[in-house]
């Protein structure tokens, strides 16, 4: 075989072994790259726009805070977004010794106010008066929302952060030639955040629990149910915490959050878009390459205890009925949990599935039913049915009727149609997951940091593939039984308006 | 002589030393860095006629075996009678859970979900929509179903009625959620008398049946009154001739649309009170603004990312960053399409800061009519506008969707093109004048939903205040 000869049968070698383009999933098209101080990068090259959605993960969430600490994962994801040593300050070292000052007066208030009624009012009203004189003061040195300026001057979009039970996640979209100034802002972020304006912002993030918690009945009626399921586990408070914890928290408590776990073995980091995969992984190495890494996140130890009996908790709120059901369920990946995925589907998936034709069509009880799995996925946790009852049929009379179809999956097999129907929805979620930098990037961040590889994603309908129908049967009669079950309402309150 | 391995070998150790002279990192500073510049031009869909006067927009890209498609369609609840409001809405949601003349609905849901295929349909104020999205392999049978929902849609009477049990039940919950109790009453004061200022009934819902919908649909729904863009995984050609088979014998019909007289341009100042039992006061102001025609359109733009359109903005930075009054402040302007649009205010805060917060909020807003934005805030608010523009483009069946629409809503040709150069021209004085036009935060009309127990002073601090009492479903 001469040179030429070799090269035509490569090239046919080549054509049989390459899939078309769109063939190549997301396995082909993932590039991993793990820095000596512990940090994951994933990255996957998209040339459909000149854009890049840039996504931090770090492995910690609420479920990772102590009793003292309810709260503070989500008020630090707030406090990072204040500037460093560098940015959002004029001069740092003029700032800091009123910082200081600031963290003194709120340290003898706070001690103060937890005395609660014994508490000497005169002193409180005289150290709140100090801290707001204080806190204003620092404010000259302040430069306003420095990070959000910079990134926006320079195109950055949907410049955010979320916190939530398993992890917090940092998150921006920036026009490709502009992903340096996103190594350069989030690699100062990670080591030398300060988190000034910390009071101010303290109260922010009251009204956001207001906002979302209190003022909307559907997500007190969460917040109770899921305090309620869990007595033991953390999962069980809410990720914003309670009115009151949130009044305790101090900024030495959030420092030493962030100085416990901030570091790049905690972190996942997405760039997917308009990259150059090994220019970008020699600019991650130049920014992040030099941070030391810290406290890796350890396991929580609380174990929920078996649910002794049926839980069945009430709110009453200036609103229409609402319904949850929730059974207790092993965490993400777990062989069951793949059985968890297709009753999902199963029962609220679309206009076919089960829930939805019985209850909405059919019986028209209820207007809107869905199924979910919460609170979290690291640890064991909830599949969970929502419904809205249609009046004048009762909650009661929805759960009666769910009830009924929970009780069908542990007598009566599902179809093989049905399995492969649900085998088509994930190929067809497959692709589309991949038409986003930023669900991309959502992807990869929040699969690698629960379930430990961003491979879950590919390796999840070939898991799902191989439920059988006596797997459902035996799932249902394992998990879905009344001393697993919890059930939440929300009642209408007495002389609420009408 | 050196050979050549010795001389890679030079070559390796200059390489070297090169990297090693980079360590420690070099890294830059964000506040001075610069960039090379962003190549970047408007993406370009095809533009086709079909015979019977449906315009089709289209956009190959092979990245994934997927196909979208959107239909806009000339049709809207500003065109629904007065004693059935909420007939366009559940007229577009039928078309697609009522089945088509030739399969049943039961056997729509199933083969589409079996294929993985999605079709959705609504109605809009001012447009009707009906999505597609497949699976290239499956996209000859989906788009015969499309094509069936969009031309021969059979709205059987079952579910015509589950679809209005469902919408009475949801007008039932409407006053749960305050938000939503605030949003809606400020949208009906602001087009008082006007079809985009009316809101469903239970009695309008309950007045709706299946000949309304019917005729709804037959009165609207022709080839010439649509334009469809597509993008993804197809070869135009073949395509075409896919949707000349589908939509060819659809027959062009001229629509007789009813007169819409255009809304007021000034509100009637007011201050409405919704009496609910929460910790957090809704609140909302807002007065009629422009329509996309208005050149100030721009400058309003500018204009309002500095008072509230961001993280950065002035609403922002003082009600939230500074006093930590709230979590949610923003200031919109929404530029209207067809007519005049409004420009809108928001916050939620605790009982105790309500009148303080509005307070604040008329002031911030009266701030920017009273003096220039300095230099920073309007290149800070250019340079976000031009330089995230790009993001309006990040994907396929975003591009082709909005050169449709641009058509659907006759915007003048180079509206795009030119949109980056139009704000790069706005001035200090560009946006002083606009704000002394537009905003008139004390003549505007302002909803409160709270507690008004808990108020740190009554409402009517602000002047005269009009109660709206909930009630169920009207």
């Amino acid at each position: 075989m001469n040179a030429l000869q070799r090269f035509f049968f490569l090239s046919i070698l080549l054509l049989i072994l390459v899939p078309p383009c769109f063939g190549a999933g997301l396995a082909d098209k993932v590039r991993e790259h793990t820095l000596n101080n512990g940090l994951k990068l994933l990255m996957v090259e998209r040339h459909t726009s000149p854009t890049v959605a840039a996504w931090i993960r770090f492995k910690v969430g609420s479920v990772d805070e102590r009793s003292d600490e309810r709260g503070l994962a989500h008020l630090l994801e707030h406090m990072l977004f204040k500037g460093t040593t560098t940015l959002g300050t004029t001069d740092y070292a003029a700032e800091k010794p009123l910082l200081d000052k600031i963290e003194e007066t709120a340290q003898e208030m706070m001690a103060e106010q937890a005395k609660r009624e014994k508490g000497d009012a005169k002193r409180i009203g005289e150290l709140k008066k100090e801290l707001d004189r204080l806190e204003a003061e620092a404010e000259k040195y302040v430069v306003k929302e420095e990070f959000s300026v910079i990134y926006s001057r320079n195109g950055g979009a949907g410049y955010n952060a979320f916190t939530a039970k398993d992890g917090t996640t940092y998150l921006i979209n920036i026009p490709s030639n502009k992903l340096e100034l996103w190594a350069a802002i989030e690699s100062d972020r990670m080591q030398n955040a300060v988190l000034r304006e910390f009071y101010t912002e303290r109260d922010v993030v009251a009204e956001e629990r207001r906002r979302s918690s209190e003022a909307e009945p559907m997500g007190r009626l969460w917040e109770t149910f899921q305090a309620a399921e869990f007595m033991a586990h953390p999962y069980g408070q809410p990720t914003i915490g309670w009115m009151s914890d949130i009044s305790f928290l101090s900024r030495a408590k959030a420092e030493a959050f962030l100085h416990k776990y901030y570091a790049p073995n905690n972190a996942i980091v997405a760039i997917v878009g308009d990259i150059d995969p090994e220019a970008t992984i020699a600019l991650v190495e130049r920014y992040f390459g030099n941070i030391p890494p810290k406290t890796p996140v350890g396991p929580v130890e609380t174990v929920e205890p078996p649910q002794a009996g049926e839980k069945r908790v009430e709110v009453m709120g200036d609103a229409e009925p609402q319904l949850l059901i929730a059974f207790h369920k092993p965490a993400i990946a777990h062989p069951d949990d793949y059985v968890f995925d297709v009753i999902d589907m199963l029962l609220s998936e679309g206009r076919t599935s089960r829930l939805y034709k019985k209850l909405v069509v059919e019986q028209q009880l209820a207007t809107e039913v869905g199924t979910f799995t919460g609170p979290g996925s690291r640890y064991p946790n909830l599949f969970v049915i929502e419904a809205t009852p249609r009046a004048p049929h009762t909650a009661a009379e929805v759960e009666k009727a769910i009830e009924a179809e929970l009780e069908r999956l542990k007598t009566e097999p599902v179809t093989d149609r049905e399995l492969q129907q649900i085998l088509n929805t994930l190929e067809y979620e497959e692709y589309r997951q991949m038409s986003s930098n930023g669900g991309l990037a959502r992807n990869l961040t929040e699969y690698e940091a629960v379930t430990g590889s961003w491979r879950y994603l590919i390796e999840h309908r070939q898991k799902v593939a191989k439920v059988t129908p006596a797997d459902v049967v035996r799932v249902a009669q394992k998990y879905l039984v009344e001393e697993n079950r919890a059930v939440g309402f929300i009642m209408k309150k007495e002389g609420a308006q009408q | 002589m050196i050979t050549i391995f010795t001389r890679l070998v030079i070559l390796l150790a200059a390489i070297i030393l090169l990297v090693s002279c980079a360590s420690p990192a070099v890294t830059a500073n964000p506040r001075t860095m610069t960039f090379p510049p962003l190549q970047f031009e408007v993406p370009r869909s095809e533009r086709v006629v079909l015979g019977n006067g449906m315009v089709v927009y289209m956009l190959e890209d092979h990245e994934l075996p997927i196909v979208s498609m959107t239909a806009y369609v000339r049709v809207g609840s500003i065109y629904e009678p007065a004693d059935k409001v909420g007939l366009a809405g559940l007229t577009g949601a039928v078309m697609r859970s009522g089945g088509t003349r030739d399969t049943p609905p039961e056997k729509l849901d199933a083969e589409l979900e079996f294929m993985a295929s999605h079709i959705e349909s609504g109605i809009g104020a001012d447009s009707g929509n009906l999505s597609m999205t497949t699976l290239t392999k499956n996209l000859d049978r989906t788009l015969e179903l499309y094509g069936q929902v969009l031309m021969t849609p059979a709205f059987r009477e079952d579910r015509v009625k589950l679809a209005i049990n469902t919408s009475v039940e949801a007008l039932r919950r409407e006053n749960d959620d305050p938000k939503g109790v605030a949003d809606r009453e400020l949208n009906k004061a602001l087009y008082a008398g006007h079809p985009l200022g009316r809101h469903p009934t239970i009695a309008t819902v309950k007045n709706i049946g299946r000949v309304d919908m019917e005729a709804f649909h037959r009165r609207y729904y022709h080839p010439n009154s649509v334009i469809l863009a597509i993008s993804g995984d197809f070869r135009k050609d073949e395509l075409l001739k896919r949707l000349t088979a589908t939509f060819g014998s659809w027959a062009k019909k001229e629509v007789d649309f009813p007169r819409i007289d255009e809304p007021s341009t000034r509100v009637k100042p007011e201050i409405l009170f919704v009496r609910k039992d929460v910790s957090q006061s809704v609140i909302r102001m807002g007065e009629m603004g422009i329509d996309k025609n208005n050149p100030d359109m721009y400058a309003l733009r500018v204009m309002n990312y500095i008072l509230g359109g961001g993280f950065t903005s002035r609403l922002t930075q003082e009600i939230r960053s500074n006093q930590g009054l709230a979590y949610n402040v923003e200031s919109e302007v929404n530029v209207g399409q067809r007519f005049i649009g409004t420009i809108a205010d928001e916050t939620e805060t605790k009982s105790e800061s309500t009148v303080r917060t509005v307070t604040l909020l008329r002031n911030i807003i009266a701030g920017m009519a009273a003096a220039p934005v300095t230099d920073q805030e309007l290149s800070l608010a250019k340079d976000a506008i031009i330089n995230s523009f790009i993001f309006g483009f990040t994907k396929p069946e975003v591009v082709v969707g909005q050169q449709a629409r641009l058509e659907f809503y006759g915007y003048p040709p180079g509206y795009l093109e030119k949109y980056r150069d139009n704000i790069a021209r706005v001035t200090k004085d560009d946006v002083l004048r606009v704000a002394h036009t537009y905003l008139h935060p004390n003549a505007a009309v302002l909803v409160v939903v709270g507690n008004d127990k808990q108020f740190d002073k009554p409402l009517s601090t602000f002047g005269p205040v009009r109660e709206i009492k909930l009630e169920i479903g009207k």
